[in-house]
């Protein structure tokens, strides 16, 4: 009997396997015969009463906190961009527009910005939203124990920013002032012509006094306390599983949103998420499991790609031995099949690439980066080169050199590109190379601390302009993780912040990226374009160049 | 009716004292005994021929194919062990992988690379490639994927083919689903291994000492127990895996430092119920040390609710690292164990099943042998059960 079970479980698995593969019985002759038209699957029934406006959106990474005053997470983005919304925000396509800010002057030495805001600006909790909000963001942000992880797109920018958070100047000398309620003054350093740019980021979104006084850095984890000024408040947060956001009636556009509510869901699993959004539980997923992704595309499952100004690298630890030497690093670029791991593991549209610096910026109609060198570079691993490179650093055949670690973040793709990876370092480098995986805050407290030899990372712009790239690898820089150092990449950066002219900037710009690759100071992999999941009933939405998705002009059908 | 009552059927033999005081059952040793009830039932018998198949399966299987577990082709990923392919115009075969890809394959199923894409059409639901020379049109618009004639659209004759690269497949990264199999299973046993030597080793010194000592001492260890077997495993494991770092060693550790309790629990029990007995105080007597009468009278005694106990931990152990590993937690990559192969899988389940089909399989098979193999055992060292 027992036997019998055993030979039934094992016939029941042939049956699996074999219906994996095979459709039916009778053999099509032609592509007419299986053409969609002539088995059209049930489509979603449509109703005749108006839909309910709301919707849920499946998210595949906790963010490791949702105050915009100090995360620089980008899984953090889709909250804050929603409930926040700071001078300058997006419009649907891509540009930098007036939020909050209804217009602004820049003085003639292009170093005093005066923002004149809306009027009716309120909190979400109904109170007034004034200029003084907008200071006291700016030097929370600056006050060392917020850890404001994007403290130098201030510092590098805002008079007396620095001295401020050094604590050697006072509010008195920041460059920040509310000259009454509804005017903001911000004065610069050094004139910059793409400081509007900037501002367009979450970390300069205001906050408010009251909530953050009354919580601590507690506020942004509990809805009662997260207070916004955007489209959406947040009117339910569990942690790891979801936080639900609703129209904010207190929104100074508020006529103009149509979406009710919109609720994120935390679904770590991809393959969790994508049988949740095809049985239609969910109306959109923020990323696709590589391996379905062809065949959704296929399908027009509602595959939505925008592009991305953003490049996924691999951080090579600069201050630690043997990373340290640029040969090593060039010998790592040189082994890896950036075509296969982009046609074979993370199967996507993506261009292979040899620098941090993802094109995308045009200057006079021309993208900046075109006509540049690939650096040694290409789209396939050039074993013969890396060994060369290799051995020229002291390590023949890869004899000698320590056992590479390589950590990544948990997510089913990076896993695959991390292991694909590892095998091609073991096989054309001849070197042992261990894996090591944790969560992003761990993994990411790990890089910031430099603990660690070769890393997962990618950096999606924050604003549509190369200095987002730029300080990642500038010395002490705090968003330079690669410890890379170079007095002569530095200075150029430098005068890349100042240079008001854009065709000497872009210039600079390419000399401070050639600098930088040509010393391999990361592994770059592709250039990212961002694909999402979102049925065709919601319309509305718009992804800007760093990924950030806006639901303000959502509709529901 | 008369003349049969009368024909007596019914003889006395010939009595003798010697026949009379004959046992006519064979005698057997208590082990003879316990191994002919095991050998009498058939799922006990199955389940120990399966053990040893996979054992063979695990530790000379890898001798036999030809990859390595960790060994990559990422030009044939996901693909099934069954395939459904199209002959090309040029006699080869072709199949469709789910990256919507064509591989060619030839005429014994043995994997040959990727095709050149030569471009696309949108505007048809066509992707061309170059099938040796020829153009092939993959048609991606209907209801499943077909290779058909770019002109005409006529589909090219299709038929199911073996995979004779791989028996079972590759996974996501083109790693051989077989291989990786036997390694998986290779760590399910040194799991079951380990346990043993743990139970052995711990648990019933643990016990015994804890049941003949008795008293104060008793108490103290019997509640160190159970503040170990309260405490959950996932816990043991991540707190272990932060001081030994990930890795096998620090399942092995984890497991091996609770996987103890239960066994110490039956026995103390056995210990506790044996010391009253007469051949106890006759080893007192004539002066046996303490270590003498646990090790060589008591523990040998209680040898068949050991055995069972056994029996009984070593698939849960089992399926505790095939659980962890499906968490994610324990093994890193690229070392397989069942259950980070089902994890892995479990990403791309819709598109490639098979992938996670084989080591959920193969667990099943380990545990049923086991399980098999323990409810044989407790059925034949329980002497009620005697036939």
């Amino acid at each position: 009997m027992k036997k019998k079970a055993f030979s039934a479980v094992l016939a029941g698995a042939m049956a699996v396997s074999l219906l994996s593969a095979c459709g039916g019985n009778s053999q099509p002759q032609n592509i007419a015969d299986v053409s969609s038209a002539a088995s059209e699957p049930a489509s979603t029934v449509t109703s005749a009463e108006p839909a309910a406006q709301e919707m849920t959106f499946v998210l595949n990474n906790i963010p490791d906190g949702l105050d915009p005053t100090v995360t620089n997470n980008s899984f953090a983005q889709y909250v804050i961009l929603n409930c926040f919304e700071g001078l300058v925000t997006y419009d649907s396509t891509g540009a930098v527009v007036a939020g909050c800010a209804e217009t602004w002057d820049i003085s003639d030495d292009g170093l005093t910005y005066t923002f004149h805001l809306r009027d009716g600006l309120k909190w979400s909790d109904g109170t007034d939203l004034t200029a003084e909000d907008f200071v006291y963001s700016i030097q929370h942000v600056l006050t060392p124990a917020t850890g404001a992880q994007y403290v130098s797109m201030v510092t590098d920018y805002i008079k007396g920013a620095q001295e401020f958070y050094d604590g050697t100047g006072t509010a008195e000398d920041l460059g920040v002032k509310a000259i009454d309620a509804k005017t903001l003054e911000i004065t610069l350093k050094q004139p910059t012509s793409y400081f509007i740019d900037v501002l367009s980021m979450w970390v300069y979104d205001p906050i408010q006094k009251a909530t953050v006084e009354a919580n601590g850095d507690a506020w942004s984890t509990k809805a009662e306390t997260y207070v916004g000024n955007g489209p959406f408040k947040v009117t339910g947060m569990s942690m790891n599983e979801n936080v639900i956001l609703e129209k904010n009636e207190n929104y100074w556009n508020a006529d103009s949103v149509t979406l009710d509510k919109l609720t994120f869901r935390y679904v770590l699993d991809q393959a969790t998420a994508l049988t949740a959004y095809e049985s239609g539980e969910v109306d959109g997923v923020i990323s696709i499991p590589s391996s379905d992704y062809a065949r959704l595309k296929a399908d027009k499952a509602g595959v939505q790609t925008s592009p991305s100004y953003g490049t996924v690298y691999y951080n090579i630890n600069c201050s630690v031995a043997p990373f340290d030497d640029p040969l090593v690093r060039k010998a790592l670029c040189l082994a890896i099949d950036r075509q296969s791991i982009i046609d074979n593991v993370v199967q996507v549209d993506a261009q292979p690439a040899y620098s941090f610096l993802a094109p995308g910026y045009i200057v006079d109609g021309k993208d900046i980066t075109e006509g540049r060198s690939d650096y040694g570079l290409s789209a396939t691993a050039d074993v013969e080169a890396a060994q060369a490179a290799l051995a020229e650093a002291g390590y023949p055949n890869g004899e000698g050199f320590p056992t590479l670690h390589l950590s990544y973040y948990d997510n089913d793709t990076v896993k695959k590109v991390v292991e694909a990876m590892a095998e091609m370092f073991k096989n054309n480098l001849n070197i042992n190379v261990e894996v090591s995986s944790a969560d992003w805050g761990i993994f990411y407290d790990s890089v910031v601390k430099g603990d660690y030899e070769v890393c997962a990372m990618g950096w999606s712009a924050d604003y549509v302009n190369p200095m987002s790239f730029l300080p990642l690898f500038k010395t002490g820089d705090s968003t330079n993780n690669a410890f890379y150092s170079n007095a002569d990449y530095d200075a150029l950066v430098e005068q890349v912040m100042t240079e008001s002219d854009p065709a000497k900037a872009a210039e600079l710009t390419m000399q401070a990226d050639a600098i930088a690759s040509e010393d391999y100071a990361c592994l770059p992999l592709y250039y990212k374009s961002n694909s999402y999941l979102m049925h065709d009933n919601i319309s509305g939405y718009f992804m800007n160049a760093s990924g950030g998705l806006f639901f303000k002009d959502v509709k529901v059908s | 009716m008369a003349e049969i009552t009368a024909q007596n059927k019914w003889e006395p033999l010939a009595a003798q004292t010697a026949d009379r005081e004959k046992i006519w059952s064979k005698s057997r040793t208590f082990a003879g005994d316990v191994w002919f009830r095991f050998r009498h039932k058939p799922t006990a018998i199955a389940g120990f021929i399966l053990i040893l198949v996979l054992a063979l399966f695990a530790l000379v299987g890898p001798f036999f194919t030809a990859f390595d577990y960790a060994q990559q082709n990422l030009e044939v990923v996901n693909i099934p062990p069954i395939m459904k392919v199209y002959q090309a115009p040029d006699g080869g075969y072709l199949y469709i992988t789910t990256a919507l890809k064509l591989v060619r394959v030839d005429e014994h199923g043995k994997l040959q690379g990727q095709l050149k894409r030569v471009r696309e059409e949108d505007a048809k639901s066509m992707t061309i490639y170059d099938a040796g020379g020829t153009e092939v049109a993959l048609y991606y618009g209907g209801s499943t994927y077909v290779v058909a004639d770019e002109a005409t659209g006529n589909i090219y004759p299709s038929r199911f083919i073996r995979n004779g690269s791989y028996l079972l497949g590759t996974d996501s990264l083109g790693r051989d689903v077989l291989t990786r199999l036997m390694y998986g299973t290779r760590i399910s046993l040194m799991v079951a291994l380990m346990a043993t030597l743990v139970n052995m080793l711990i648990g019933i010194l643990y016990g015994g000492i804890a049941g003949y000592a008795g008293g104060a001492v008793d108490t103290v260890m019997m509640r160190i127990v159970d503040i170990i077997s309260t405490i959950p495993l996932t816990l043991y494991v991540i707190l272990i895996m932060q001081v030994l770092g990930s890795g096998l060693q620090s399942i092995v550790v984890a497991l091996g430092s609770v996987y103890w309790v239960d066994m110490a629990r039956v026995v103390r029990g056995q210990i506790l119920s044996l010391k009253q007995q007469e051949f106890v105080l006759a080893a007192k007597t004539i002066g046996s040390s303490p270590k003498t009468i646990l090790l060589e009278h008591m523990i040998p005694n209680a040898l068949g609710s050991i055995l069972v106990t056994m029996t009984m931990l070593i698939p849960s152990a089992i399926f505790m690292e095939a659980f962890l590993g499906y968490l994610g937690i324990g093994l890193q990559p690229p070392l397989a164990s069942l259950g980070t192969m089902c994890n892995d899988a479990s990403a791309n389940l819709r598109t490639s099943p098979h992938e996670l089909l084989f080591p959920a399989l193969m667990i099943c098979a380990i545990m049923f042998a086991f399980n098999f193999v323990g409810d044989g055992l407790r059925d034949a060292l329980d002497p009620k059960l005697k036939k």
